[in-house]
C-alpha cells in the first residue's frame, strides 16, 4: 500500500516522537499521569495473563525536591509478574512498535505501545536512562539501562547486569518531567479507583510527598481469563477480509530438496528411485493421509510428468487455472517451459482449489466465529454469492459487497462472549465492600450482548450508605478494569443514570449513593481520543439500563425498609418528647395529682411493619 | 332615661369554659392511663367546610370535622401544643390573668413547646376556640390593638385589684380604650338610645366634641377601621345586653361597606365563633348613593377597590338590599369618599346635617 510507504521514511519512534500529543504526553501533568496509566496497566495485564494474583508496588520520588512543579520525577512500577525474557527486554521496551498483544480478546490495553511511549517522553524530557529489571525464573535478574535512538528505532543499552533473586517480576523505573501538583489527585483517583475493580490485586503507591495509599487484595481467586478467538462477521472490514484472504492462499510450495525429501517420506518411497507412473500409483493408494503441501507438489508433478530428479531443478512459475496452463522455469536447459492440464483430471481439481482459495461457505465457516454451514449458505443467499464462490477469485469491489453483507447480515448468532473478562459478581462486590462498608449493597452482571459484531458484558454495583461520605449520586465508571475518570458529563453510563427516576426507588435529595458500572467488551465504543467516556451504542444503553432497573428494585425494597425502620425510630422519639408533655398538661386540666399511666407507650418496641 | 341591663352572667361563663377545659382534660388522662393514644376532633376550619348560614346571617362551619390523633407522628406536636394552650388557657383563667397572641408565644417557651413563630401559635389559639366554641377573650387572650368609646355607661370592673369598682365611661374625653377589663365589666346604668359606630379616630374625637352623645343619646364607638374582636364583642353585648340598636358609619368605599358588614355579619376567619355578631346593626353611610346626593368630594376608585367590589358581589350576604345596591352604585360610579368630604360643607355639617338624616334613616332601615 502507498500510505505505508509514505509513513517507512521516518521510523515508528519518530512518528511518535513528533505526534506524541496523541498519546497522552502533551504536558507535565497528562504526561505524568499517562506514564502511571501505561505501566500499572501492563503489569496488571501481564499478570492477569499468567494467572498471577497481581502485587503492583508504584512510587513516584521528585529529583530535586525544593524545585517547584513541573520538575523531574523517577517513575518506578515494580510487579510479581512473569518478567520479560532478557533477550526480548531491549526490544520491548527499546523500540516502538514491540508488543505482544495481538489478538481478539479483552485486555486493558492494546499493543503495549504505551510503556515505551512513556519511556520515550522521559528520555526526550530529561535525557536519562530506562531502567528495567526482569525476572522470569525467579532466579536470576536481568537489569538494563537503556537508551532509546529515536531515529533508527533501536535500543542503545547502557548497562546490562544480572544478579540472583528470589521473585519473578518486571521493575520499570524512568526519570521523566512531571507536575505532581496538578496531576497529583488525578493519579491519586486512579488508584484508588483501579484497586476498586481489582480487587484480586495489591497495589500500592508511595507519592513525593511521602503519603503512602496501601490497598491490599480481598479476594485471592483470579476471575477466569478471557480467550483469543475468531472474529465475528459483523465485526468486520474490507481491510482485514483482505488480510484474512492473504493467509488463506496456499503458496505454491517451492520444490527445493527439503519439498522433495517430505514428499519421499509422506510416499513412502525412502531412498528408492521410482519411474514417473510408479510414483503417482503410491500418491493415488496414499492421497487421504498426505499434507496439504505435499497434494499440490504431486498435483503438480502428475502434469509434469518428471522424477524428483528433474523437478529439484524446476521453479514452478504460474498456474493458469483458466487457461488450464502450467509453466515452470527449466534450470537445466534455461526457459520457461509451459505444459497443458487436463481439466478433467482429478489433479486438475486439485489445483484449482488451491489457487483460487477456498469456497466462500467454507471461507466463512472456519474462519469466523458463529457460522455454521445451514448459516453460511443463508448467507450467501442474501449477498448473492455463489456459495462454492472461490474467495480467491473475488475482485475489489466483490470484496467490498461480501463486507457490506457480512455487517448488514441479521442471522448470525451473537459474539461469543468468551473473549470476554468480566470480574463477575462476587469479587465486584467484595471490591465494593471494602473500599465502601455500605449498608446496602448489590450487583449484577448481565449476559453477553453485542453492538456491531463486538460482544460486551455489563457489570454494575450499587451501594448506599455505611462510610460512603460523599453526599449525592457518584458514579465510578470502569471499561475493560480500566477507571475511566474524566470526561464524564458525556457518557452513556452518566446518561442512563441521571434519565433514571430515582424518587420511584425511595431516593431522595443527596444520598450517599455509589455505583460501579464496568463495560467489558473486545472494543469499547470510546466517544474520544482521550478515551474516557463512552458512546451512547443503543445495545449498551439498553444492557445499562436494565443493569441499574434490577440494582435499584432491590435498592427501593432496601430503602422501604430501611424508612420504616427510621420511621420507627423517630416514632419513638416524637412520642417520648411529647406524650409526657401531654401527661403534663391534662393532668393539671383534669384536675388530678398524680400523672397518668403513660410509661409504657414509650418504652416498647416501636412496631416495624414485616416484610412483605 | 335609664335602662337596666339584663343580668349577664360572665362567672357561669367562665365556669362552663373551664368545666370543658376540664372535661377535654379528664377525658385525654383517661385516655393515657389506659395506654391509648388520645385523640379529638376539632371542626374543619378549610375553605370547603365554611358555609353561610342564612338563619343567624353569618358564615358558620360545616359539619366536617378533622380528628387530631396524638398516634400520628405529623399531628402529635400540634396536639401537644394545642394541650397546652388548653392548659395555659386554664391557668389564665382560673388566675384571672390576661394575654395577648405575642404574650402566648413567648410563654410556651417556658414548657418546652416549641412554636417556630408566632403565626405557628396564633394558628393553635384558633383551634382552641374553635374546639371550645368560644373567642380567645373568653379563655382571656386579647388582641393587641385597642379601640376607644365614649358615652354615658356606667361599667363596674370585675378583673382582680377593681373588683366592685366603677366609672362612666363619659368621663374622659379622650374615651376609653376596649381593653379586657372593660369588656369583662358589668354594664349597670345607661342613658343611651343608641350606639353609633365609627371607623375612624378624628372622627370619634370630633363626635365627642361636638357632644353627639348628648344630643343624639349616643355611646360612640371607635373601631379604627376593622373593628378588633373585643371591639365586637363590646358592641354585640352593648345592643344583647343593653338593647341597643347599633349604627355603623364608615368611608364610603367598599372597604367601608365590609367594615360595617363584618360587625353585623363575622367573617369567614370566624366561622367557628357565633358571639361575635350584632346582626341587627345598621350601616347608614356613607353609602355610594351618598355621594351623588351630597355632592361629596370624591377620589378616584383602585383597580383592587373594583375587584374588591366585584368579590363582594358574589358574597352571599351582598345579595340583597342596600349592600348589594351600594356596592352596584360604587362599581358603576367608580369614586369613592371619605368621611371627612362632609369637612368641604363645614368641620360640624356631619354631626349637625348627615348624622341626624341618617339616624331616622335608620329606623326605617
Amino acid at each position: 500500500m502507498s500510505s505505508k510507504e509514505t509513513f517507512s521514511q521516518i521510523s515508528p519512534s519518530e512518528f511518535f516522537y513528533r505526534n506524541r500529543d496523541l498519546a497522552g504526553f502533551s504536558n507535565p501533568t497528562r504526561s505524568l499521569y499517562t506514564a502511571v496509566r501505561e505501566f500499572v496497566e501492563n503489569s496488571l495485564d501481564a499478570c492477569d495473563q499468567k494467572g498471577i494474583l497481581a502485587d503492583v508496588h508504584m512510587s513516584i520520588k521528585a529529583v530535586d525536591a525544593e524545585k517547584p512543579d513541573p520538575k523531574q520525577y523517577i517513575l518506578t512500577v515494580r510487579d510479581n509478574g512473569p518478567g520479560i525474557e532478557s533477550n526480548h527486554v531491549p526490544l520491548a521496551f527499546g523500540t516502538v512498535l514491540y508488543g505482544s498483544k495481538f489478538g481478539l480478546k479483552q485486555a486493558r490495553g492494546m499493543f503495549g505501545l504505551g510503556a515505551t511511549m512513556a519511556i520515550l517522553y522521559g528520555q526526550i524530557t530529561t535525557n536519562k536512562p530506562v531502567n528495567v529489571k526482569s525476572s522470569t525464573d525467579g532466579k536470576t535478574q536481568d537489569e538494563y539501562e537503556m537508551l532509546l535512538d529515536i531515529q533508527k528505532n533501536k535500543p542503545v543499552i547502557l548497562r546490562h547486569e544480572t544478579k540472583e533473586v528470589s521473585k519473578t517480576g518486571l521493575s520499570v523505573s524512568i526519570c521523566l518531567e512531571g507536575d505532581y501538583a496538578k496531576a497529583g489527585s488525578k493519579i491519586r483517583d486512579y488508584v484508588y479507583q483501579t484497586s476498586l475493580i481489582t480487587p484480586y490485586a495489591t497495589i500500592t503507591f508511595d507519592d513525593p510527598k511521602g503519603e503512602k495509599y496501601r490497598y491490599t487484595k480481598v479476594i485471592r481467586t483470579m476471575p477466569p481469563s478471557p480467550t483469543v478467538i475468531r472474529p465475528h462477521p459483523h465485526g468486520i472490514d474490507v481491510e482485514t477480509i483482505r488480510r484474512m484472504l492473504l493467509d488463506t492462499h496456499y503458496q505454491i510450495p517451492a520444490v527445493d530438496d527439503n519439498m522433495i525429501s517430505k514428499v519421499r517420506k509422506e510416499l513412502g518411497l525412502a531412498n528408492k528411485n521410482l519411474s514417473h507412473s510408479e510414483i503417482m500409483d503410491k500418491t493415488q493408494k496414499k492421497w487421504k493421509t498426505l499434507t496439504r503441501s505435499v497434494r499440490i507438489v504431486m498435483a503438480l508433478v502428475s502434469f509434469l510428468k518428471m522424477d524428483f530428479e528433474k523437478l529439484s531443478k524446476t521453479t514452478i512459475e504460474e498456474i493458469d487455472i483458466g487457461n488450464k496452463k502450467l509453466t515452470y522455469w527449466d534450470f537445466g536447459e534455461s526457459q520457461s517451459i509451459s505444459v497443458d492440464m487436463d481439466p478433467e483430471s482429478f489433479y486438475y481439481k486439485q489445483l484449482a482449489n488451491t489457487v483460487q482459495g477456498e469456497t466462500l461457505t467454507s471461507f466463512l465457516t472456519k474462519r469466523f466465529q458463529r457460522v455454521g454451514p445451514t448459516t453460511a449458505l443463508k448467507f450467501a443467499e442474501y449477498a448473492k454469492f455463489k456459495p462454492e464462490h472461490r474467495i480467491g477469485t473475488m475482485t475489489n469491489q466483490e470484496l467490498v459487497k461480501l463486507t457490506d453483507g457480512l455487517q448488514s447480515f441479521d442471522d448470525f448468532m451473537a459474539p461469543d462472549p468468551s473473549c470476554l473478562a468480566p470480574l463477575g459478581e462476587s469479587p465486584l462486590k467484595k471490591g465494593m465492600e471494602r473500599f465502601f462498608e455500605p449498608d446496602f449493597l448489590e450487583v449484577v452482571q448481565r449476559g453477553a450482548s453485542a453492538y456491531s459484531g463486538f460482544p460486551f458484558v455489563i457489570e454494575m454495583g450499587i451501594a448506599y450508605g455505611g462510610k460512603i461520605s460523599s453526599r449525592g449520586m457518584k458514579v465510578y465508571r470502569f471499561a475493560n478494569r480500566i477507571p475511566l475518570l474524566y470526561d464524564e458529563g458525556s457518557d452513556v453510563v452518566l446518561k442512563v443514570v441521571n434519565d433514571t427516576d430515582w424518587s420511584r426507588y425511595k431516593v431522595k435529595g443527596d444520598p450517599p449513593l455509589v455505583i460501579v458500572s464496568h463495560i467489558c467488551s473486545t472494543r469499547v465504543p470510546y466517544k474520544t481520543v482521550g478515551k474516557e467516556n463512552v458512546a451512547d451504542r443503543p445495545e449498551i444503553e439498553r444492557e445499562l439500563k436494565l443493569a441499574l432497573l434490577s440494582l435499584s428494585r432491590k435498592l427501593s425494597s432496601f430503602m422501604s425498609k430501611r424508612g420504616q425502620a427510621e420511621a420507627a425510630i423517630k416514632r419513638k422519639n416524637l412520642y417520648s418528647k411529647y406524650i409526657p408533655l401531654i401527661a403534663q398538661f391534662c393532668t393539671e386540666l383534669a384536675g388530678k395529682k398524680k400523672e397518668p399511666n403513660y410509661k409504657k407507650m414509650i418504652t416498647e418496641e416501636p412496631i416495624v411493619e414485616k416484610e412483605t | 332615661m335609664k335602662k337596666k341591663p339584663r343580668k349577664k352572667d360572665s362567672e357561669d361563663k367562665q365556669h362552663t369554659l373551664a368545666d370543658l377545659l376540664k372535661k377535654h382534660g379528664a377525658q385525654i388522662y383517661d385516655d393515657l392511663d389506659k395506654g391509648n393514644f388520645p385523640k379529638f376532633s376539632i371542626p374543619s376550619r378549610s375553605v370547603s367546610n365554611i358555609v353561610y348560614d342564612k338563619k343567624i346571617r353569618q358564615y358558620i362551619l360545616g359539619a366536617n370535622t378533622a380528628v387530631r390523633s396524638s398516634r400520628n407522628t405529623s399531628q402529635l406536636r400540634a396536639f401537644t401544643q394545642l394541650m397546652w394552650l388548653a392548659f395555659f388557657a386554664n391557668r389564665l383563667t382560673g388566675q384571672k390573668k390576661s394575654s395577648t397572641l405575642r404574650d402566648v408565644y413567648y410563654s410556651s417557651q417556658a414548657f418546652e413547646v416549641d412554636f417556630e413563630d408566632q403565626s405557628e401559635s396564633d394558628n393553635i389559639i384558633v383551634d382552641l376556640e374553635a374546639v371550645l366554641a368560644s373567642p380567645r377573650e373568653s379563655f382571656h387572650v386579647f388582641p393587641e390593638e385597642r379601640s376607644s368609646v365614649f358615652g354615658d355607661l356606667t361599667i363596674e370592673y370585675t378583673v382582680p385589684g377593681y373588683e366592685g369598682k366603677k366609672t362612666n365611661l363619659s368621663d374622659h374625653p379622650d374615651g376609653y380604650a376596649i381593653g379586657p377589663s372593660l369588656t369583662s365589666s358589668e354594664f349597670t346604668e345607661t342613658s343611651a338610645e343608641v350606639v353609633i359606630a365609627i371607623e375612624k379616630g378624628g372622627l370619634f374625637t370630633r363626635f365627642v366634641e361636638e357632644q353627639v352623645d348628648k344630643k343624639f343619646k349616643a355611646i360612640i364607638v371607635d373601631t379604627g377601621g376593622q373593628a378588633p374582636r373585643s371591639t365586637r364583642t363590646l358592641l354585640k353585648r352593648l345592643h344583647d345586653e343593653l338593647s341597643l340598636p347599633v349604627v355603623i358609619l364608615t368611608d364610603g368605599d367598599v372597604y367601608g361597606e365590609h367594615i360595617a358588614m363584618v360587625i353585623k355579619s363575622g367573617s369567614a376567619n370566624a366561622a367557628h365563633l357565633r358571639e361575635l355578631t350584632v346582626p341587627d346593626a345598621k350601616w347608614v353611610g356613607v353609602w355610594a348613593t351618598d355621594i351623588e346626593k351630597y355632592k361629596l368630594p370624591t377620589i378616584p376608585m383602585t383597580e383592587s377597590d373594583i375587584k374588591r367590589c366585584h368579590d363582594l358581589l358574589k358574597d352571599p350576604r351582598y345579595q340583597e338590599g342596600i349592600w348589594k345596591k351600594e356596592l352596584e352604585v360604587f362599581l358603576k360610579i367608580k369614586r369613592k369618599a371619605e368621611l371627612e368630604a362632609f369637612s368641604k360643607y363645614g368641620l360640624t355639617n356631619i354631626t349637625d346635617k348627615y348624622l341626624p338624616q341618617k339616624l331616622e334613616i335608620a329606623k326605617s332601615l
